[in-house]
Formats: structure tokens, C-alpha cells, sequence
């Protein structure tokens, strides 16, 4: 694909699981020799000026390749994924060997360490990890950030019509208290983590709780919810938040900003009770060819002015404290963005969950979205 | 059963007793007229063909007359009543396909039944005229069958049954004989002549074959261009024809270009364009026998003599040499190019004193009353 | 001239005849290789390969990726029949179905249209139209149905007009329906024309001249002769419409499960389980190994015999 493609894909930006669908089908491939389910590990060697990226649509755009190819001669070839499950099962398949860098998020972050997908970062060779805030410099899901760097945040929160809900929602527990007034006004994320976790933490457990009785309390929390959901939707609530169709949409904050951006009469609420932070991060796979080109990649993205300028012409949130010094006070002060860190503390990353939770929290997924 | 089909037909509101009617009717297909005026009567109980060429407008004439066009100008009335405005469904008119149409999902004894379940006939009268259809047709042992595992004469005969099982008031046939070949074309001849004599039905049928139109019909309308040439029974379309198209469509005949030299009642004397003089019969229109006006001879080839000599006869006979002759069977054909450059086919039911070698020389010669003098 | 009480000796020209039927045999057998052999090497690689591992990775339970292929069992399936993916599947085959029929009911009449009464030489414009939307992303069309179906969408801004109070489709199963209809209705348009525009057209003239209706002759004689058009277009749409899932997530609301998706989240999922994946994809192969069986065996059954 070619990198100038993604500028125009901007406005739907994060964990768009349906455009890349078919896609994902093609990483779908067995690689059976003994019958070993998708183990393979290919690298395709590639010219030492060329760089293939697999990201998230909406992390690179035309003005960020050229700078960095007009500072290091390299061509950078990004391509699209849209989720992480689809991301790993692309590379399992073997038929990611030419990516030299890849964008995985936190949780996934754990499980390709689990999986030894990732290779150990040569520190010696980065420059800038110290410039990054605090609580990125030795992450939960990354001790050190021994395999990955960040480069983006954000949190899940609701996204509502600041004009219709007054006084306005504050909590989790404002969907169940109003639903008969907002019947079928309520789009939840279609993603089983999110939505469970959303109503195990207004319970006041984890989004990581490996409870088994809590996921299904959880569960039948989200029945009584039911009938006033609308529709389980990652990115369709965009265009019907700003028509009224719907009147609040969970959603992650770096689409939130860009909806408000266009749509003034919109509000974004980071949950009282807590809601889960995710961070986005660039890693080397173990497969990766061209390994200079993936540090000299690594390290153009950790210069704060770099970080600066993508983040405020992408609309996500830098985990860069000198970067953020760097961008203009409105969006500084944007705390859909850059929430206060008070309002952080009651949020979590999402962890890998043992099997039988996963399935856990599967099985009651499949319930909710099909009963 | 099928004489009492009239009876259940409205009595015909006028004094007519045509079954069919066509006044003045036309047919124009995107710009092109397939019919051009054509005026008919098919007299109740008559078994009419329409003959013609292909492309001479017959299949849309009987088209016309079964519904599935409508005319451009004129009118059709079926009974005596206008069936301009009637949709074929309504018409009490049955046809017989070309290729017979029939409903290949269908078993033979649905394919019969057909006409009758969409009229909603009760069951038990249904069963009971769709079997005395197949028998008539002889086809009572075939009813469970499907239309591909009949032979063609087997579907020629579902279709006639799936056609009478209904008790039309005319019976429309096109080209029904057309897909067999020649010895069954015979006998369905004879069970068509059969069945419209058992029935008393009306039948029009359409055909290119001149045999056929001749063996079977009461009556024959020949067509050429849209246009009915004549209309007349098999005997007069033949003995008589008006034109030199039906003279020459109808059976064989030697055509001869010329003018009219003398007139009286019972003969003309035609001078040909190459200086013969022929003695035949005079046109059947008084208006046509001028001296001076042209005119073309028509002489059967069963009419004309052959022999190695000099017949004893004032007129018409003519020398010439024997081209070829073959032998048919029943007659032999020859072809005798004659002296003043015509050629002429001749028909003998055998050839005069034995033995003629080709290329020999010979005499033709006809009675006065054997050609026929047409006007152009 | 031989001894009568011997047995005959074996016909002298039954030997060549045996090596002449030999021969061009050997050549035969290369020549179908040739015409065979690449689309037999690409069925092999990408179907009968493929769909061999499927059906054995569904008799392991539990299995994951990097785990080893070790079948044990019908775990799986007896989950597959759960109440809750019973629920799934159903809804999924009850989708297929009413796409199936919604494009038959809008797809025929505009089949029998371009087939039997449209001006020839405009014919395969009408289908070029109608093909047209295949060329956008069903995603794309699907997005489109969101705009019109919605609350204050397009359509409920028109009926509004003249006073029809606004429909509430959008997140429902109707919407689905008008989403997967429109998605699959050209394929039925395409394979109903191709069956229609072969009909024997004498056969509707034969049926009027019997005194069969217009409406008569539709239902006695049009729909039996393209009846294998109906079957096939009608499996088409149903096998593709069970495997969707776009339409059914983007505009069929909260309880929009399908068991494509369900599949789908077996592999790509946040817990993903192949061997479950695997049973149920097996299980969506049988029932529409079965539809097309049925279709082989009734279709054209009277053509046949």
C-alpha cells in the first residue's frame, strides 16, 4: 500500500477492525510443517533504504515519510492493520517478514514479549527515551521499555451531545440511570474487553479482574443496558454522534478529539470510576530485515520536535514530555488529549487475560451481542 | 364430444357464418409491413391453409388471428364479433405450434390438461377429456411421459390433443407437418384430414408446402409480399390461378413472356418474346383479353407431350433436344432446351418409344385448352 | 475351415483394436491433464488443502496458535450446538434467507424486464447498471444504507415530507435485510437474466393461447422453466449472504451476532480458539454442501429424466 493513501484515511484513525478484514483473511494462512499451528518466522530481506512499517491507519502521513526520508535517504512503506489480533496473526502466518517496524498496543505488547516476537532494544543505540513523561519510561506492560517505545496514548471514555445531556454525564453509571430516556441513543465499542471492562470498573472491580463471577455480574449489568443500546460500533458512531442519531457513544479519546474538533456541540468525558489507558508503541520483530533503518526510524520518532509536529497535525496524544512542551497551549490544555493525571489514576491497561478468563470474557461477549 | 364445442360459443351476434374474418387488415413490424391488407372469411367447419413462401406475412397473419399481434389497420372478427381489443387468452382460438411449443417441465397428460385447469374445469372432467383427447390422438399410452422422450410425430400429436382437449371454435395451425419427415408428414396428412372431418372444426393452418395445402384444404389463400394473391379451392388455385406467382408457387409450370396477338372467347394467341406462337386459354378476366396487352402462358409439365416425331397437331408443338431425364418412380422428369431457346420441364408417365438418348432430338406439344394465358 | 468342435479362437481383430483404443487413451489422459491440471493444482492448494486442515484442526479442542495439531475429539461441535451459537447460527441462516427472498421478490421482475421486454440494444446497459454497485466497497454501501436508514437520515427526511411519522429501521433486522438485499440483489439480477433471457418464449404464447393470464402463465409456466435459475441465483445468495457480516454489524443493532462473526473471532479475536473456529466453519461448509446437494438433486430434475 502506498504510504500516500493513509493521509486520506486520517478522520477514522484507531482499531477499525472491518476495513482491513479482508486483509486479516489473508494472514489467516496455516503454516504446517508438523502440524505446528502458525509458527513460522520469515524474514524477507529488503534494500537498506527502504523501510516497511505496519501500523495503524492514521500514525504516518505523506509530510512525516518525506521528512524522514529527506534526513536519511530511507523510503518508508507503510501498511495497514486494524487490529492487534490481526496484526500478530499476519506475522504467525509468516507473511510479515519484510516489516522492520510494527505498532503494537500495550496488552499486545506483553503477549508478543510472552511469545519472544520481539526484539530486545539495543539502548545504547536510542536517543531520547529520557525525554519521555514519567510514567513512560518504565511502562506497566514494558519494564524499561526493553522492547518498545512509545508513541502515542490515549484513554476510552464517552463521547456525548453536550447540548441534549445537561447536566452532563460524569460517570459509567449515567448510561444505566438514564437509559430509558436515551433508548437506543447508546453505541457501546464493539470490543468484548471494553464494554465488559467498562461495567466492571463502574462495580467496582478491574478491567483486568480474573473473577470469574465478576465478569458475569458484569455481564448481567450490561443486559439491563441492553435494550437501550443501539449498536456495538467502533467507528459508526462517528458520523451519528454529530447527526443525533446517537446521543453518547463510547469511544477511544484520539477519535473523540477529531469528532469534536469538527463538531463543537460534542463533549468528551473521561469516566469518573476509571476507564481503561492504552498506549500505542513502535518494536522491532524478531522477523525484521534492515535493522539500522528500524532504529534511525525509532529514533526520529522519539525527537520531540518530530513527535510534536505529528502529534498536533494527527490529533493524537504525545507520550513525549518535552514534545508536549513544544505544542501549542490549547492543545496542551485539551484534556480530552492530555487528561489530568488525577483523572488517570483510576484507569488501567488492559492486561493479557489467562485462557479461561479470555474465554470468559468471550463467551459473555457472544452472549451479550447475539441474546 | 367436439361437434358440441359450437354450442357451448355464443351464438354468432350476425347472420355471418365465418369463423374468421380479416378486413383490410395490416401488420407493420418497425417500419417494415409484413401484412398488407389482407382480406379473408374462413367459412365455419372449413379447413383453410394459407400458403406462401417464407416471409410472405402467413405466419403473422394466423399471429394476427390467434392474438399475439395485434393489427396495425383493420379488423379481425373471430364469430362475428371483433377480437381486435380480446387478448389471445380470451380468444376461443387454439394453435398448434410450430415446433409445438409444448411445456417440457410437463408430463403429456399435464401439457393437455393445461387449457383446461387454467378455466378451472372441475377434476373429474378434466381426467375425463383429457383422456378422450390422447385417444383421439392416439397417445393414451404416453401420458405420463415428458415431451423430450416422445418422438416428433408423438409431439405432433400432444400438441394437437392440448389444442382440441379445449374445443375452440377454430383450430389455428402453423406449419404443423413442418418438423417431420416425409412419410410421417403423409400420415399425419391423413389424421389431420380425419380429425377435422370426425370434428367439424374449423381449421386454418398455415403452411409453405403447396402438396400439403392442396391434399388437405376446402379452400387456400396464396400469399406473396403481405398480399393475398387468390383465394380458391385446391382445384381452382391450381387449374385457375389468377397470377403468374400462384401458377408458378402451385405445383410446376413452364412460364412463357409474350404478348396477345388474336382473341376470341375460348382461346388468345400469344406471341413469346422469342417469336413462338402458343394457343392457350383465354385470362379469367374479360378485361385482360386485349389484343396487343402482355401477357404470360402457363403450361403444366404433366400437360405437354413428348415424342421422337412430329405430332399430329396445328399448334403448339415445338422441336427441341431432351436436355436429361430421370427417372422418379412414378413419372419421369425431363428437361427439353427447344430450338427458339426455352427450356421446358415435361412430365410423361413414361418416355415415348423406349430408349432417348440424352442430347436427342425431340417434339413438345399441348392441347389449346392445356396452357393458360395470365395477365401481368 | 477350422475344426467345428474347438472352441472359436479368439477374434484375430480384437487385439489391434484393443491396442488402438490404448493408444489415443495414454493421450487422452495427457490432454486432460494439461486442460485440468492448473485449476485442479489451484482446487487442491486453496480448497480441498485448506478445507482438509480446517475439518481436522476442528476435532482439537482448545487449540491456539503455535500449539500442535493433536485431533481429539468432538468437543468442539458439541459446543458449536450450544443454545447460545445455536441462537447465532440461526440468526445468520434466517438473515440468508430473507436476503435470499428479498432479492428474488425485487430481482425478478427486473430480470424478467431486461430479459423479455427491454429494447434489445439497451439490455446490457440495464445489467451494466446494475452491476455498477459491485464495484464499491460493500463497506462503502454499507456505510451509504447508514445514511439513508438512520433516524434522521434520508429516507425518514423524505417520508417526513409528506407525513409519515419517521420509520425506525436503523440497528434493526429490517436494515439488515435492505442492506444484504442490495449487497447480493445483482448477482440474482445476473443469474435470473441469463436464465430468463433463454426462455422459450413460444411457451408463453402456447400457455395465452390455452387461455392462461398473464399472472397464469407467470406462476404455471415462466417460474417452473427458470426454476434453475431461481435454485442457483437463490443459493448464491443465500451461501454468500450467510458469510457476511459487514451489514449485519454496521446495521443491525446491538444483537447482531452472526456466526461469520463469530468464526471470524475465533481467529482474530482477543481469545482466539481455532479448533472452535474451525468446527463452526465446518459446520457452514455442511449446510451449504447440503443446499447445493438439494440443488443438484431437485433442480433440474425434469430436464433430466
Amino acid at each position: 500500500m502506498s504510504p500516500y493513501q493513509l493521509s486520506s484515511d486520517r478522520h477514522l484513525s484507531r482499531r477499525h477492525f472491518l476495513k482491513a478484514g479482508a486483509a486479516a483473511a489473508s494472514g489467516l494462512a496455516l503454516s504446517g510443517c508438523g502440524w505446528t499451528l502458525a509458527n513460522v518466522r520469515t524474514t524477507i530481506d529488503t534494500p537498506s533504504d527502504v523501510l516497511y512499517l505496519y501500523t495503524w491507519a492514521g500514525y504516518t502521513d505523506d509530510e512525516l515519510i518525506k521528512e524522514f526520508y529527506d534526513e536519511t535517504g530511507i523510503r518508508v512503506i507503510a501498511d495497514v492493520f486494524s487490529s492487534n489480533e490481526e496484526m500478530l496473526a499476519k506475522l504467525q502466518a509468516g507473511a510479515g517478514g519484510a516489516y522492520s517496524i510494527i505498532y503494537p498496543s500495550d496488552y499486545m505488547v506483553r503477549k508478543m514479549v510472552s511469545l519472544d516476537w520481539l526484539v530486545d532494544l539495543d539502548r545504547d543505540r536510542l536517543l531520547g527515551l529520557d525525554e519521555l513523561f514519567p510514567r513512560f519510561q518504565n511502562p506497566g506492560y514494558d519494564t524499561q521499555n526493553r522492547h518498545s517505545i512509545p508513541m502515542s496514548w490515549g484513554t476510552t471514555g464517552l463521547i456525548y451531545n453536550s447540548r441534549k445531556l445537561q447536566p452532563n454525564p460524569t460517570d459509567w453509571d449515567y448510561l444505566w440511570d438514564n437509559r430509558q430516556q436515551l433508548s437506543k441513543r447508546i453505541s457501546l465499542l464493539n470490543d468484548g474487553r471494553e464494554v465488559i471492562g467498562a461495567a466492571l470498573r463502574s462495580l467496582g472491580y478491574s478491567y483486568n479482574t480474573t473473577n470469574i463471577d465478576a465478569i458475569r455480574q458484569a455481564y448481567q449489568k450490561l443486559t439491563e443496558l441492553k435494550s437501550a443500546i443501539a449498536t456495538f460500533t467502533s467507528d459508526a458512531w462517528t458520523s451519528q454522534i454529530i447527526t443525533g442519531d446517537l446521543t453518547i457513544a463510547m469511544c477511544y479519546s484520539a477519535d473523540a478529539v477529531q469528532v469534536i474538533e469538527e463538531s463543537p456541540g460534542t463533549a468528551y468525558l473521561l469516566p469518573d470510576s476509571g476507564s481503561s489507558v492504552w498506549t500505542d508503541t513502535m518494536a522491532i520483530p524478531r522477523t525484521a530485515p534492515n535493522i539500522e533503518g528500524a532504529y534511525a526510524w525509532l529514533n526520529f520518532m522519539l525527537r520531540p520536535d518530530v513527535s510534536a509536529r505529528v502529534c498536533e497535525r494527527l490529533s493524537f496524544a504525545t507520550p513525549n514530555q518535552v514534545a508536549f512542551g513544544l505544542l501549542p497551549e490549547e492543545v496542551q490544555n485539551n484534556d480530552s488529549l492530555f487528561p489530568p493525571e488525577s483523572a488517570l489514576e483510576k484507569s488501567e491497561e488492559l492486561k493479557p487475560l489467562p485462557t479461561e478468563v479470555g474465554e470468559a470474557f468471550d463467551l459473555y461477549w457472544t452472549r451479550l451481542t447475539s441474546g | 364430444m367436439f361437434q358440441s364445442a359450437t354450442e357451448t360459443q355464443a351464438p354468432p351476434r350476425t347472420q355471418s357464418d365465418c369463423d374468421v374474418e380479416l378486413r383490410k387488415v395490416f401488420k407493420v413490424f418497425n417500419g417494415e409491413t409484413a401484412v398488407r391488407g389482407v382480406e379473408l372469411n374462413v367459412r365455419r367447419g372449413e379447413f383453410f391453409s394459407i400458403l406462401g413462401p417464407s416471409g410472405c406475412g402467413k405466419t403473422t397473419t394466423l399471429r394476427l388471428i390467434a392474438g399475439f399481434e395485434t393489427p396495425s389497420a383493420g379488423e379481425i372478427l373471430i364469430r362475428g364479433e371483433s377480437a381486435n381489443q380480446v387478448p389471445p387468452y380470451r380468444r376461443p382460438v387454439n394453435t398448434v405450434f410450430q415446433s409445438y411449443a409444448l411445456f417440457d417441465r410437463m408430463s403429456v397428460r399435464d401439457n393437455v390438461a393445461f387449457g383446461l385447469k387454467v378455466k378451472r374445469q372441475n377434476p373429474s372432467e378434466i381426467d375425463d377429456r383429457v383422456d378422450r383427447a390422447l385417444q383421439l390422438v392416439k397417445m393414451e399410452g404416453f401420458a405420463k411421459r415428458f415431451p423430450k422422450q416422445l418422438s416428433g410425430g408423438q409431439q405432433q400429436r400432444v400438441a394437437l390433443a392440448r389444442a382440441l382437449v379445449n374445443r375452440p371454435a377454430v383450430l389455428l395451425l402453423d406449419e404443423p407437418l413442418g418438423a417431420l419427415d416425409l412419410k410421417l408428414r403423409k400420415e399425419m396428412q391423413v389424421e389431420l384430414t380425419n380429425l377435422h372431418q370426425d370434428l367439424g372444426l374449423t381449421f386454418v393452418m398455415v403452411t409453405h408446402d403447396q402438396e400439403e395445402a392442396l391434399s388437405l384444404s376446402d379452400r387456400i389463400a396464396v400469399m406473396k409480399d403481405g398480399r393475398i394473391e387468390q383465394i380458391g379451392s385446391p382445384e381452382e388455385i391450381y387449374d385457375r390461378p389468377k397470377t403468374p406467382f400462384v401458377a408458378d408457387f402451385i405445383g410446376d409450370t413452364n412460364l412463357f413472356k409474350g404478348h396477345i396477338e388474336e382473341c376470341d372467347r375460348g382461346s388468345v394467341v400469344l406471341r413469346t418474346d422469342t417469336g413462338l406462337k402458343l394457343v392457350v386459354r383465354p385470362p379469367e378476366d374479360p378485361n385482360d383479353r386485349t389484343v396487343g396487352r402482355k401477357a404470360i402462358a402457363s403450361v403444366r409439365p404433366e400437360k405437354i407431350r413428348l415424342s421422337r416425331s412430329a405430332p399430329e397437331t396445328e399448334v403448339n408443338y415445338f422441336e427441341g433436344r431432351l436436355q436429361h431425364a430421370m427417372f422418379m418412380g412414378t413419372h419421369v422428369h425431363c428437361v427439353v432446351k427447344l430450338t427458339s431457346g426455352e427450356t421446358l420441364t415435361v412430365r410423361q408417365s413414361a418416355l415415348p418409344e423406349g430408349h432417348l438418348d440424352d442430347r436427342a432430338s425431340v417434339y413438345v406439344s399441348w392441347g389449346p385448352n392445356d396452357g393458360l394465358a395470365l395477365s401481368v | 475351415m477350422s475344426i467345428t468342435t474347438n472352441p472359436p479362437p479368439e477374434p484375430p481383430k480384437l487385439k489391434p483394436q484393443t491396442e488402438a483404443s490404448k493408444k489415443p487413451f495414454g493421450s487422452r489422459w495427457l490432454g486432460q491433464l494439461v486442460l485440468l491440471g492448473p485449476a485442479g493444482i489451484w482446487l487442491l492448494l486453496l480448497l480441498v488443502v485448506p478445507t482438509l486442515v480446517i475439518l481436522e484442526l476442528s476435532l482439537v479442542a482448545d487449540i491456539r496458535p503455535g500449539d500442535v495439531v493433536n485431533p481429539d475429539g468432538f468437543a468442539n461441535y458439541l459446543r458449536a450446538f450450544a443454545p447460545l451459537n445455536l441462537t447465532v447460527i440461526g440468526r445468520s441462516i434466517s438473515f440468508a434467507l430473507g436476503t435470499t427472498i428479498g432479492c428474488l421478490i425485487l430481482g425478478f421482475p427486473v430480470a424478467y424486464w431486461i430479459a423479455l421486454q427491454a429494447p434489445k440494444k439497451w439490455r446490457n446497459l440495464l445489467l451494466l447498471g446494475f452491476i455498477l454497485p459491485l464495484w464499491t466497497s460493500s463497506l462503502l454501501r454499507s456505510y451509504a444504507w447508514i445514511t439513508i436508514l438512520r433516524r434522521t437520515g434520508v429516507l425518514n427526511s423524505i417520508i417526513g415530507i409528506i407525513g409519515i411519522p419517521p420509520l425506525e429501521l436503523m440497528n434493526e433486522p429490517p436494515a439488515v435485510l435492505i442492506g444484504m438485499t442490495y449487497s447480493f440483489l445483482p448477482y440474482m439480477v445476473l443469474i435470473l437474466y441469463a436464465s430468463l433471457e433463454k426462455l422459450d418464449r413460444r411457451l408463453l404464447e402456447a400457455s395465452a393461447d390455452l387461455g392462461a393470464t398473464p399472472p397464469e402463465t407467470f406462476l404455471r409456466v415462466t417460474v417452473p422453466q427458470v426454476f434453475p435459475g431461481i435454485a442457483a441465483g437463490g443459493l448464491l445468495v443465500f451461501i454468500t449472504s450467510l458469510g457476511d457480516f459487514i451489514n449485519p454489524e454496521l446495521l443491525g443493532g446491538a444483537s447482531s451476532m452472526t456466526v461469520a462473526r463469530l468464526i471470524y473471532n475465533q481467529f482474530l479475536g482477543q481469545t482466539p480458539n481455532w479448533g472452535f473456529g474451525s468446527a463452526l466453519s465446518t459446520l457452514l461448509i455442511l449446510l451449504v454442501s447440503i443446499a447445493i446437494a438439494l440443488l443438484l438433486k431437485y433442480g433440474d430434475r425434469d430436464a433430466k429424466v
